[in-house]
């Protein structure tokens, strides 16, 4: 048996949160549609005009939890990517080879939720000593050393995808997490266009978004997202945020008592340009390095400002017509 | 967004080398395109030709009726064909057209597109109505009051209609777009340039002369006054363009852009005849189409040579 039915075997049924009164009596209304039985013309079209707008019940908050992904102890073994693929059914994309660095993967798309990046940092002296992650990095003497990273979404507590989708697809869960409803997506693009770490990707299969879900039905079933649990070094770590927090701190201020004052934290507190992350990175290089934006910036900082340039071109327009009219008519 | 705001790398500064690094992602672009391409460049064009002919049309009438009655009840049919055909765009856009309805299951102020949707959904009712009862009248049953009440109640969403579009534009991580604060500005601006002139092609085709010498003058003012936001705007996009294009691209385009700026302005100031009024008003369409081609191609065009997404 796969390790997928083995897990699902032995847990109790989880059961979808329960709908208020106007979505249970249209829910009833296209009940074939919603059981997947053989239906006509009209039936389908009504249930899929009427489907989207059953609406649950928004479950309980719980505990906000997320990833914690120390990069120095990643080997770039590919587990957290085999695993994601295996659990979420997602279709392998073949190899892509980038042509200069062992990364197959290349980047997040709508079938691949994890990425291990591999960024070699190898000088061209071939007297150089080789390096770990760990070593000092300076201007001055350029390392030979691997980082590597596993990237996935960042479930930013503000964050600019879930501002932007206009079907209410994407959502906060009650893990404050973000979750695309892929049954609801109708693959308008505004969230890809909003993401700054560009993790969303639109499937050609389809036409709807798709990213890390953050195993959201795995942990609605007290299991940890199949990434963390395959992750043979404990670079990626889930849990609560705070725990997860705390525990990377530690590690930073370790890393600097053994002579690696390079080491940072990435995206574990808000910035004034941008939110916290959910899944946040412990880094050795500057964020550029490792295909992250240096100083992520949310775009809605600007949304209110855009309206009212917005409005005023066009009032300024209207001014200009009534005047014209008023001047001019006889 | 929260309240705290601490700094990033809050434990430390690390002693990070000031350049970083010339291998690993540095040089790839962050963030990834939307399927966003020409279709969209037209959707824009027709938003702002639909929403501002029906805005130019209904203060024109409210303002004078006895000037802009006859006019405004060509107009409003035309504004309706502008929109379903925009409207047709906007689904097909859509990775998954089936799923268009989906929009309108939540209200999301934070989302531009839903404020979008739901204000183009709102509009096109009382234009429907305007645009019928318009047919109507020239068949000879003329509600007037009705119709005068349906283009009323279209001014507020009609405008939020036009307002949208620059926004949804701007507000985004994209390179390029997310720097153009003028986007939605000049676009809003342009609707009710555009608006106008359409409205002045078909005052001049009707034989309305009041309506037509008022509306010249009024497109005049608009196309000088227009050239502020669109300036802004190619403010705005100057570092994005400089990654893009080369020195003489960058000049090929804008003297594109201002023959068909110029042209149609010292068409319209020589002469009042139909045929410069009509080629004026075609010129500065191609004009407004051009504007918005180039803009939605920014993210498409080449990647930035940074990867930093700010």
């Amino acid at each position: 048996m796969a390790s997928r039915e083995m897990e699902l075997s032995t847990l109790p049924e989880s059961s979808d949160p329960p709908r208020d009164r106007l979505s249970v009596m249209l829910g009833r209304l296209i009940g074939p549609f919603l059981r997947g039985e053989p239906r006509g013309l009209i039936p389908e079209v009504l249930g899929r005009l009427i489907y989207p707008f059953l609406h649950g019940e928004a479950p309980e908050p719980r505990t906000p939890t997320g990833f914690y992904t120390d990069t120095t102890v990643c080997i770039g073994c590919k587990a957290c990517e085999v695993a994601c693929k295996q659990w979420n059914q997602l279709p392998s994309d073949g190899f892509n080879w980038t042509g200069n660095s062992y990364d197959n993967t290349t980047e997040l798309s709508a079938t691949t939720w994890r990425h291990v990046k591999f960024i070699e940092q190898f000088s061209h002296e071939p007297s150089s000593p080789l390096a770990s992650p760990l070593d000092t990095v300076s201007d001055e003497s350029p390392l030979n050393r691997w980082l590597m990273m596993s990237d996935h979404c960042k479930h930013c507590l503000a964050a600019p995808c879930h501002q932007a989708c206009p079907t209410g697809a994407i959502v906060q869960n009650e893990f404050q997490n973000i979750y695309i409803q892929a049954d609801i997506c109708n693959g308008c693009s505004c969230c890809i266009a909003a993401c700054p770490f560009g993790v969303i990707t639109r499937s050609d299969m389809g036409g709807h978004s798709h990213k890390c879900t953050l195993c959201y039905d795995r942990q609605r079933d007290g299991l940890e997202p199949a990434c963390a649990k395959a992750c043979p070094t404990k670079s990626i770590q889930f849990g609560p945020v705070d725990e997860l927090r705390e525990h990377a701190r530690k590690r930073v201020e370790e890393l600097h008592q053994r002579g690696v004052p390079q080491a940072y934290l990435y995206g574990d507190v808000p910035s004034e340009t941008y939110s916290e992350m959910h899944s946040f990175y412990l880094l050795v290089d500057h964020p550029a390095v490792y295909g992250l934006p240096d100083a992520p910036f949310n775009p809605w900082l600007h949304m209110m400002g855009d309206y009212v340039r917005s409005v005023a071109g066009g009032l300024a327009a209207i001014a200009v017509l009534l005047v014209v009219v008023f001047l001019l008519k006889p | 967004m929260h309240a705290d705001s601490s700094p990033q790398h809050a434990l430390t500064k690390p002693p990070l080398p000031e350049q970083g690094s010339e291998t690993g992602y540095e040089n790839m672009p962050v963030t990834k395109v939307p399927g966003w391409h020409g279709i969209i460049a037209w959707d824009a064009l027709l938003n702002g030709m639909a929403t501002g002919l029906f805005l130019a049309a209904a203060i024109s009438e409210l303002a004078a009726p006895g000037v802009f009655m006859r006019v405004a009840k060509i107009a409003y049919p035309v504004a309706f064909v502008l929109l379903i055909v925009d409207l047709g765009l906007l689904v097909l856009d859509l990775g998954d057209p089936l799923r268009f309805h989906h929009m309108l299951r939540v209200f999301k102020p934070s989302s531009p597109m839903s404020l979008g949707t739901w204000s183009l959904t709102i509009f096109s009712l009382p234009l429907t109505a305007a645009a019928a009862l318009s047919v109507l009248a020239e068949l000879g049953w003329d509600f007037e009051w009705a119709r005068i009440l349906a283009v009323v109640v279209g001014l507020l969403p009609g405008f939020a209609s036009a307002a949208y579009k620059g926004v949804l534009l701007s507000t985004n991580a994209q390179p390029g777009w997310k720097d153009a604060r003028w986007m939605g500005g000049y676009l809003t601006n342009s609707a009710l340039l555009m608006g106008c002139a359409e409205l002045l092609v078909l005052s001049a085709l009707k034989g309305q002369g009041q309506a037509t010498g008022i509306l010249r003058t009024t497109v005049i003012v608009l196309l000088v006054i227009n050239v502020i936001p669109l300036s802004l705007l190619f403010a705005d996009l100057r570092p994005a363009h400089a990654l893009l294009y080369t020195r003489n691209q960058q000049w090929r385009a804008g003297a594109l852009i201002a023959a068909l700026t110029l042209i149609p302005l010292a068409l319209m100031l020589l002469n009042g005849d139909l045929l410069f009024l009509f080629v004026a008003v075609i010129l500065l369409l191609a004009q407004s189409w051009f504007i918005r081609f180039v803009y939605v191609k920014i993210p498409h065009t080449a990647p930035l040579k940074t990867s930093s997404g700010e």
